[in-house]
């Protein structure tokens, strides 16, 4: 059974333009993450890992920029078998999806969270970004069901009701629209003929254009006094938060949805940047060395809470990290990367068992073992910058076993056994074995 | 802050230690002329021979029991001098401060946003040759073109026959303010006129002082935009109008409340040139005219004064900034 | 990070010298610090070569030679590449002797300032407690005094003249410099490297010189070098005020303030006396952006957060 890809990316290049000269830090690399999976990415500081998937998420910071290659996504519900080509949308595009289907978590909480703004407010709003047409229609039926039923607090209340329900209109009108476009979109995604370009050029620029609500409302939200019309909707959000909190595992959510970051610890941090991640139930949560800042103690708990969360609101992950024993924990597959490329690919228990990358293979040598005697082994040598990186393979100056084509040539990826593949010239040389 | 007012009371009171009793004996006269024994006695009155703390502190008791003395220069006791020029030199601050910090936080903005552009460039250089400027020379080269070429905008407050109106006993002085008299009045004559003559010397501030808060509200929101809280919104899906807006912006104005303040205050005492060359008579100009003739009562009060406006506005900061940002309140 | 490949060989290059070139070369990237240091230069030379330019009249090289006794200015015109001002200054001779005025009043002043202020600040900072308090407290009154009236009022109390600025001008802002460097040396002081030297037996005296201020040196050097623009416009002011030098001599704010009676020119041409207006004061301008501009770029290179960028 194949299973079902949820990202493909495929001779993916990016590049830093910096003052000291280009850093380029994706070589061309090629990576699959499938639907239910968890998919780990290791290596050391500075082999690409953050790039790879800030690329896929297109937030790549300046002076970043991804120049080459394809990312595809599968993100169509229906359809889990149609792709689309992820650096062809817009950025308007990459904003819907972002927080909705694949949603990020960082490495330093308290960094990552905005210090004047409360805890509450930086939750409520992923709801207010893509699930807003949701609140709207829960804070509708909840006022029709406490309706007043006489005097001025029922006027108020149906003028409230009379500018939400608008509110509402606007954002369904635009929802239809999206998945009609999108709808032509996906039929249209692999067709390459000029009216079919042309067409996808005009549906894009269509989709991207914002909610209209209707200029009433427009003009009654500028008006300090009258904006007291959307309290409800915002008592709605503070309810799904809290709610989400509670959900987490959160003690005294209530009270802790009020405060501010920095009131906060580091393993709490953590948890509101899990919270903000999983507001909208995104299809991937990609995790960025989220537990490298913490106690180890907080470590696991932020690991159980990943796992816990993988079974039920998560569909796939993709953990990064530079620590092989939590890959082993918790990764189902595994890739192992170094300065911009891509060394090896297997799923957890292939790697650990028959590393077949020398790269791959001196890390799992230089973790101390139980039965460890003497010295601890290392990878002789230093990450090489990668402004003027190694000719060939990226890690022949310090490989073992280095031959002379290793210097000259970049080896191809191959899959040296199903599931399992490496980029080394120790193999590619019998490519029929 | 009590112990700042005391030290700024103590600093300005030995200042006019320096001068001979004969010059700080101005400030108790009410007429102009005295003869020598005149002077002589009442320099023995005044006691202005005494040791300098026995001094200090009987100046300390007049202030504090409101007797602030007599100003050689404005020719009345100086809470009268006081009443007659502040509101004309408050009237040019409460005009110039807003759109100061507006002009300055809306240029600096946009020349983060839009970083390397054509737009950041010109208020770059917009920024930095105010900053350069001399207010002297930028006041009178607008009078000079103004003014003189094109004949709009003259010095001084308010043109002659508008004046006959404002001192007339049908117009009611509630604050003493023109612009806002004029209003209360109905009056829109004098209104329009208030503007005529606030117009220029307003420019002269806004262009001088607007540059500081631009090129550090620049500075402040480049690196509000590269923090990382900036990444998470985004990774959210924040839209680009609410990431400049809500997350960028809110944390970059926070140095620049404080500059506003100190700008603010820096304005209500540094209005002297402005008021000089524009003949604008409201405190600055007083004091012009006090520090050359050593008016050692107005000068001395007016310091006072400045103190403690500037203690206040740094209170006033304070609150503000504590209101702002979660991560300076207490508890 | 930085280990070369193997291709290239290791050149030894003394770090000092590697940052010192780092920093030029940072510093000429940007054209607008080449164009601040350029401006600084010609005013240099001119300052220089004022003798040459313009052989003083009178003993005092400073007092600007009358081409005659009119009142009223007169044009640019050959003998007087800029003109005359009122009472008939010639205005070359102004500007080209005021900018050594000019040099004098910032580099003075700030050359004073910078040093009380590290003295100050560095006792303060590095030593703390009660000296420390009172310390903060003199420069809290001297922050609260408003700068241009308790100037004005000193130069007329102390008497009037370019000296007397200068001295009130040192009086009144050696208090921010103290308290800039006393706010870096009070982070720096509790770095490891410090307690490593104490540790290790060094005196406090050698502590402050050799590790704290060659560290906290940055801050203060970058708010002198921002701030001898302003100071200049400061001194400029006060001359225009006629609290600085008597009229009639070279310099800068004094020649501007000259020019009063003539700025609306004559019926029918108000523009006739424009050169007694613009050119003094153009040239304030652009001397004090010169400085302004090797400001910003000696921030630009020395401050720490964007060195690497």
């Amino acid at each position: 059974m194949t299973a079902q890809h949820l990202v493909e990316t495929s001779d993916l290049s990016t590049n830093f333009y910096t003052f000291e000269g280009i850093v380029r830090a994706l070589n061309n690399i090629a990576l699959v993450v499938n639907q239910g999976e968890t998919y780990g990415i290791v290596g050391e500081s500075g082999c690409g890992k953050s790039v790879t998937v800030r690329s896929m998420m297109r937030i790549v910071q300046t002076p970043g920029r991804i120049d080459g290659g394809s990312i595809v996504m599968y993100l169509n519900p229906e359809d889990k078998q149609k792709g689309i080509e992820i650096l062809d949308r817009s950025e308007v595009y990459m904003s819907s999806i972002r927080g909705k289907d694949i949603s990020m978590i960082f490495q330093e909480p308290g960094a990552a969270l905005n210090p004047v703004l409360s805890i509450e407010q930086q939750i409520a709003e992923s709801y207010q970004f893509h699930r807003m047409g949701e609140m709207l229609g829960l804070t509708i039926s909840r006022l029709q069901a406490e309706a007043p039923s006489s005097g001025p607090a029922k006027i108020w209340n149906d003028v409230r009701l009379g500018l939400l329900k608008r509110e509402l209109e606007a954002y369904e009108a635009h929802d239809t629209l999206i998945r009609t476009i999108d709808n032509e979109l996906y039929r249209l995604e692999d067709a390459s003929d000029q009216a079919s370009i042309s067409r996808k050029r005009e549906l894009n620029h269509e989709r991207d254009r914002p909610v209209r609500t209707s200029l009433l409302v427009d003009f009654v939200r500028r008006i300090p006094f009258l904006r007291r019309y959307r309290h409800p909707l915002e008592r709605t959000i503070s309810t799904e938060v809290v709610d989400l909190l509670r959900s987490l595992g959160i003690p005294n959510p209530e009270n802790i949805a009020k405060r501010y970051p920095h009131e906060l610890s580091g393993g709490m941090q953590q948890r509101i940047v899990i919270a903000i991640a999983l507001a909208c139930h995104p299809t991937l949560l990609i995790a960025d060395e989220p537990t490298s800042n913490l106690d180890v103690t907080i470590q696991a708990q932020i690991v159980d809470l990943i796992r816990e969360l993988k079974k039920t609101k998560i569909s796939s992950v993709v953990f990064i990290t530079h620590d092989l024993g939590l890959v082993a924990e918790i990764c189902d597959r595994v890739t192992v990367m170094y300065a911009g490329d891509v060394a090896e690919t297997a799923t957890v228990k292939e790697l650990f068992r028959n590393p077949l990358h020398p790269y791959a293979r001196g890390l799992l040598e230089a973790v101390p073992k139980e039965t460890q005697e003497g010295e601890l082994t290392i990878i002789p040598g230093a990450v090489p910058n990668l402004i003027r990186p190694p000719s060939g393979c990226r890690f022949h100056p310090r490989c073992k076993m280095k031959m002379d084509i290793c210097e000259r040539e970049k080896p191809e990826t191959i899959e040296r056994e199903p599931g399992h593949f490496v980029a080394c010239h120790l193999y590619t040389k019998d490519a029929s074995k | 802050m009590i112990l700042v007012l005391a030290g700024v009371s103590i600093l300005v009171f030995s200042v006019m230690m320096i001068l001979p009793p004969g010059q700080r004996l101005a400030a108790y006269v009410t007429s102009e002329r005295v003869t020598p024994e005149q002077m002589n006695a009442m320099i023995a009155k005044y006691h202005l021979n005494d040791p300098a703390p026995i001094q200090y502190v009987r100046w300390l008791g007049n202030i504090l029991t409101g007797q602030f003395g007599f100003s050689v220069t404005a020719k009345e006791p100086v809470i009268k001098a006081f009443d007659d020029y502040f509101p004309t030199t408050l009237e040019l601050v409460l005009y110039s401060t807003p759109l100061i910090i507006l002009v300055g936080v809306w240029l600096g903005t946009l020349g983060a946003v839009r970083k390397d552009s054509p737009a950041d460039h010109f208020t770059r250089v917009f920024a930095i040759v105010g900053y350069s400027l001399p207010t002297f020379w930028l006041g009178l080269l607008l009078i000079m073109f103004f003014y003189g070429f094109v004949g709009i905008f003259p010095p001084g407050v308010l043109s002659n026959s508008i004046r006959n109106v404002v001192t007339s006993t049908g117009f009611h002085r509630y604050t003493h303010l023109v612009t806002i008299d004029a209003i209360l009045n109905w009056r829109w004559d004098v209104f329009l006129d208030g503007l005529y003559h606030i117009f220029l010397p307003a420019l002269n501030l806004v262009i001088i002082n607007s540059a500081m808060i631009m090129r550090l509200m620049r500075s402040s929101m480049l690196e509000s935009l590269g923090q990382d809280y900036m990444m998470t919104a985004r990774a959210k899906g924040a839209d680009a109008k609410t990431l400049y807006k809500r997350h960028a912006r809110r944390n970059a104005l926070l140095p620049v409340i404080t500059v506003s303040g100190l700008t603010l205050a820096g304005l209500m005492g540094g209005m002297v040139i402005t008021e000089t060359i524009f003949n604008r008579t409201g405190i600055g100009w007083w004091m012009a005219e006090a520090a050359t003739q050593l008016d050692v009562s107005a000068i001395m009060f007016n310091v006072l004064f400045l103190g403690v406006i500037y203690v206040v506005i740094n209170l006033i900061v304070d609150i503000i900034y504590a209101y702002v940002d979660p991560r300076v309140r207490l508890g | 990070m930085d280990t070369p490949s193997q291709d290239r060989p290791i050149k030894a290059i003394h770090p000092r010298w590697q940052e010192l070139s780092f920093t030029a070369k940072r510093f000429f990237k940007n054209p607008l610090s080449t164009i601040g240091l350029a401006i600084l230069a010609l005013f240099l030379i001119i300052a220089i070569l004022a003798p040459v330019i313009c052989p003083p009249k009178y003993p005092d090289p400073y007092k600007i030679p009358h081409a005659g006794w009119q009142i009223q200015p007169s044009p640019p015109s050959a003998g007087h590449i800029f003109g005359t001002t009122e009472e008939q200054y010639d205005l070359l001779y102004g500007i080209v002797w005021g900018t050594r005025s000019a040099f004098r009043i910032g580099i003075l002043v700030v050359g004073a300032n910078l040093i009380i202020g590290i003295l100050l600040g560095a006792i303060a900072g590095y030593f703390g407690g009660l000296v420390d308090e009172i310390l903060m407290r003199i420069t809290d009154v001297f922050y609260s005094i408003p700068y241009l009236v308790m100037a004005m009022a000193l130069v007329v109390a102390i008497g009037r003249g370019l000296t007397a600025v200068i001295i009130v001008m040192i009086i009144l802002e050696w208090p921010a410099y103290t308290r800039i460097l006393r706010s870096d040396i009070l982070v720096i002081r509790n770095k490891e490297y410090i307690m490593a030297a104490r540790a290790s037996g060094s005196s406090h005296f050698k502590i402050i010189l050799k590790h704290i201020l060659p560290n906290a040196m940055y801050s203060v050097l970058i708010l002198a070098s921002m701030n001898i623009g302003a100071t200049i416009l400061t001194a400029a002011a006060l001359s225009f005020l006629g609290l600085g030098s008597q009229t009639g001599t070279a310099d800068w704010g004094q020649i501007v303030s000259l020019c009063r009676n003539w700025i609306v020119g004559l019926p029918g041409h108000p523009f006739a006396f424009w050169y007694t207006v613009f050119i003094p004061g153009f040239v304030i301008t652009l001397f004090v952006l010169g400085w302004n501009l090797l400001g910003d770029a000696v921030r630009d290179v020395f401050d720490p957060k964007l060195r690497r960028k």
